[in-house]
């Protein structure tokens, strides 16, 4: 076995994914450069969403990356089946699972107790708290967190604070490993450019998300509303939901708010937010946000929601907004040198943490380290699991109330 | 009474009865302090009445006294009615002064063997994992770990606003059926006499701003109605191709507080704690973690206890009794498996709130 090891590459299965080229999410932005960083040093095979690349553009091979494509969607409901038939089938050949997402992590006891495969996982934030799903969505995606930390060799967290919460829930050493934001283009508008945008001759403020209450869109709007001196430009979804409709009526009326469709032209996306005054980032999900990460490494100083995720993404340099209040005073005072300077630190930032080929090194650590893990140990104290009333006979009460680093932050 | 007309009657006349009591008592309660006053583990704020047992008991029962069905059986029944009495005075006492665990738990132990020695015996599985007749030791000690058992799981299910007493008006109805089917017209005026009281309690414990409580008495009591009754229920339908019906209807009924009482017992072993110790973990408890109303989450246990029962007769018409229960039981753990990690998403979702700083 060892000998047969020594001869070959090692084989990588990357599960998960909507496929490549990446067209679409964090994930997929994250395979295709996992690949374009690793694809000599591993035999790697990426499972792609048939529903999401027609016949025609299905290629056999991405760089040197394998891709199989297999009938389901890849999110969403079906993303159960998709997850667990691409795990079954990179049994027959891969010795290692990088798993992205926890949809199929039912399977995981199985895999770990009855195959060498080794399993790691990123859980992808907290999933299960997101406003998106339905109840009995969040009762699974809640229960698959468990087996998918509890069953793997090594889970990944994005974020310093996801890392505290597993070390909480589960007892696991979860390993940070965030995204790079150094494939975003830095774009200098030409003369057509300017002459579709006119706002790109003006500085403004510049959002891009999902038009969901999660990424207080409402709050960044309501702000502006009250800021008619500053122009804010938002790319998003507006009609997708009964919140984005309702939004859009009533902000759009105001002067200085431009409320733009969603735009999959990478080059135009660049384009609008690599030359804006200001980033606003509204999300408040858990975890790293890749939008947030391309942010930085544009240069553009931060105004961010105030949750701790994008505290720890930003090295808590930015400016943090928790309401409309907030985010009108902070726009009012700060001074352009001030925000500047903030741009460059994000940029120095993004420069020293949130590149490709630093992720894509990352993993590859966390892949040759799991060939040689057997099992996960638990960060908690062996004490942890002695009942409290039978150290309080032994005079060993204060055990109990060991701290974990998560508390110390 | 005429027996046909009585059926009609009689829930009217103990609704009356409970509706004229349940003042009265409730003055005597405050004087003699028979109340429930607040603690952690409660989930109301005021001290309330525990009447609810002893008004359903003495509307029911002085509604009894008229029925010629009453009379003309009390000798058979005495088990029933004798039982029935002391888990009242018991529970009463308990409601009052909290007695010791273990006393009831003897009290319990002395009435199921009572019955068993009156002739009321679980004497066969009717097939049931294959087992048919059972030799007497194995009768007398399954006698009495069901009656024990149940009797306690019932009292267990007492824990929010209607729950008890609504689960019990499901689970006469069903029993008040088969008796018709059987024949047993004591049994009958007996559940229609508690339906129509309990009716008349519920009127005070989810409508009025005078509310009252069952206490132990109450959940006591109908707990040890239901079982006992209802092994009465599978002895006289035996003989008959009622047999079926009768199991499935009792399975059904007792299944939901018995799944959950063991499932609280084994998850405080497992813990390490004894499986006695009171928490907040019963399925009412996580039912509230839904974010709803007490009366809601009465209603929706006992909408799935309906569903539980529909099941069993239907599936116990199809199928062998094995795999009816191993169904219910596979019911049942969906079903408290999702209220369960339900209520851990709401625990995690405030740490979590912490951590996320904000």
């Amino acid at each position: 076995m060892g000998k047969k090891k020594k001869d070959r590459k090692t084989r990588l299965a990357i599960i998960g994914t909507v496929g490549l080229p990446a067209k679409y999410g964090g994930f997929e932005t994250l395979t295709e450069h996992l690949v374009k960083n690793l694809d000599r040093e591993y035999d790697i095979t990426v499972y792609c969403s048939s529903k999401k690349y027609e016949k025609s553009k299905r290629e056999k091979y991405y760089l040197n990356a394998r891709l199989k494509y297999l009938p389901f969607d890849a999110n969403g409901m079906q993303s159960i089946f998709y997850d667990s038939l691409s795990i079954i089938k990179s049994l027959f050949y891969a010795d290692v699972l990088l798993v992205l997402g926890v949809a199929g992590s039912w399977l995981l006891p199985f895999v770990k107790k009855f195959t060498n495969k080794k399993i790691i996982i990123s859980i992808d934030g907290i999933e299960w708290k997101r406003a998106k799903w339905n109840f009995l969505a969040k009762i699974y995606l809640f229960w698959a967190e468990n087996m998918a930390v509890r069953y793997s060799h090594i889970d990944i967290s994005d974020n310093e604070s996801i890392q505290d919460y597993t070390a909480m829930r589960y007892g696991s050493l979860s390993r940070i490993i965030e995204y790079g934001g150094d494939h975003t283009l830095k774009v200098k508008p030409n003369q057509k450019d300017k002459l579709e945008f006119t706002f790109l001759s003006r500085p403004y403020a510049f959002k891009v998300c999902r038009i969901e209450p999660e990424n207080n869109v409402h709050e960044v709007l309501e702000a502006f509303s009250r800021l008619p001196k500053y122009l804010l430009v938002i790319v998003g979804n507006w009609n997708n939901s009964e919140y984005g409709a309702e939004i859009r009526k009533k902000y759009e009326v105001f002067a200085n708010i431009i409320l733009l469709d969603p735009i999959y032209n990478q080059r135009k996306l660049d384009l609008l937010r690599g030359n804006a005054f200001i980033y606003i980032h509204g999300h408040s999900a858990g975890g790293t946000n890749p939008s947030l990460v391309e942010a930085m490494y544009l240069g553009l100083p931060i105004v961010a929601y105030g949750v701790s995720y994008n505290k720890t993404t930003t090295e808590n340099k930015a400016f943090y907004f928790k309401d409309n209040n907030d985010l009108k005073l902070l726009i009012e005072n700060s001074t352009v040198a001030e925000l500047k300077a903030m741009g460059n630190e994000m940029e120095s930032i993004a420069l020293r943490r949130y590149s490709w080929p630093i992720i894509a090194e990352k993993y590859k650590g966390l892949v040759e380290e799991s060939l040689t893990m057997k099992s996960k140990h638990s960060i908690l104290s062996k004490t942890n699991q002695i009942d409290s009333q039978k150290l309080i006979d032994m005079d060993l009460g204060h055990l109990k109330h060991q701290q974990s680093f998560f508390e110390k932050r | 009474m005429d027996t046909n007309i009585a059926f009609y009657v009689i829930p009217v006349i103990s609704l009356v009865f409970a509706l004229i009591l349940v003042p009265i008592f409730r003055r005597l309660a405050i004087l003699l302090s028979l109340v429930d006053k607040p603690n952690a583990r409660k989930v109301h704020t005021n001290a309330v009445p525990l009447i609810g047992g002893i008004v359903v008991v003495f509307a029911a029962g002085l509604a009894l006294l008229f029925t010629v069905d009453f009379w003309g059986n009390v000798k058979e029944n005495y088990s029933l009615i004798f039982g029935s009495l002391i888990l009242l005075i018991v529970g009463v006492v308990d409601d009052k002064i909290d007695v010791r665990a273990s006393f009831k738990f003897i009290i319990q132990i002395a009435l199921a063997y009572f019955v068993f020695d009156s002739g009321i015996r679980i004497d066969s599985m009717y097939g049931v994992f294959g087992i048919y007749e059972l030799p007497i030791l194995i009768q007398y000690g399954l006698t009495m770990v069901v009656i024990v058992g149940v009797v306690n799981a019932f009292n267990l299910m007492d824990g929010i606003d209607g729950l008890a007493a609504g689960l019990a008006i499901v689970g006469l109805s069903a029993f008040t059926y088969v008796a018709f089917l059987t024949g047993n017209s004591f049994l009958i005026i007996l559940y229609l006499a508690l339906i129509g009281a309990l009716i008349g309690f519920l009127r005070f414990n989810l409508f009025s701003k005078k509310k009252i409580f069952m206490g132990d008495a109450g959940s006591l009591v109908l707990g040890y109605v239901l079982v006992v009754s209802g092994i009465v229920l599978i002895q006289s339908a035996q003989p008959t191709e009622n047999i079926t019906l009768a199991l499935a209807v009792v399975v059904g009924v007792l299944v939901l507080p018995v799944a959950d009482s063991l499932r609280v017992y084994r998850k405080r072993i497992k813990t390490g704690y004894s499986p006695f110790r009171a928490d907040k973990t019963h399925l009412h408890h996580l039912a509230l973690y839904l974010g709803i109303k007490h009366k809601w989450a009465s209603f929706l246990i006992i909408m799935f206890s309906i569903i539980i029962v529909s099941i069993s007769v239907f599936f116990g018409s199809v199928f062998s009794m094995t795999y009816t229960i191993l169904a219910l039981l596979l019911i049942f753990l969906i079903f408290s498996t999702i209220l369960g990690i339900n209520r851990e998403i709401n625990i995690w979702r405030e740490k979590i709130k912490k951590l996320e700083d904000f």
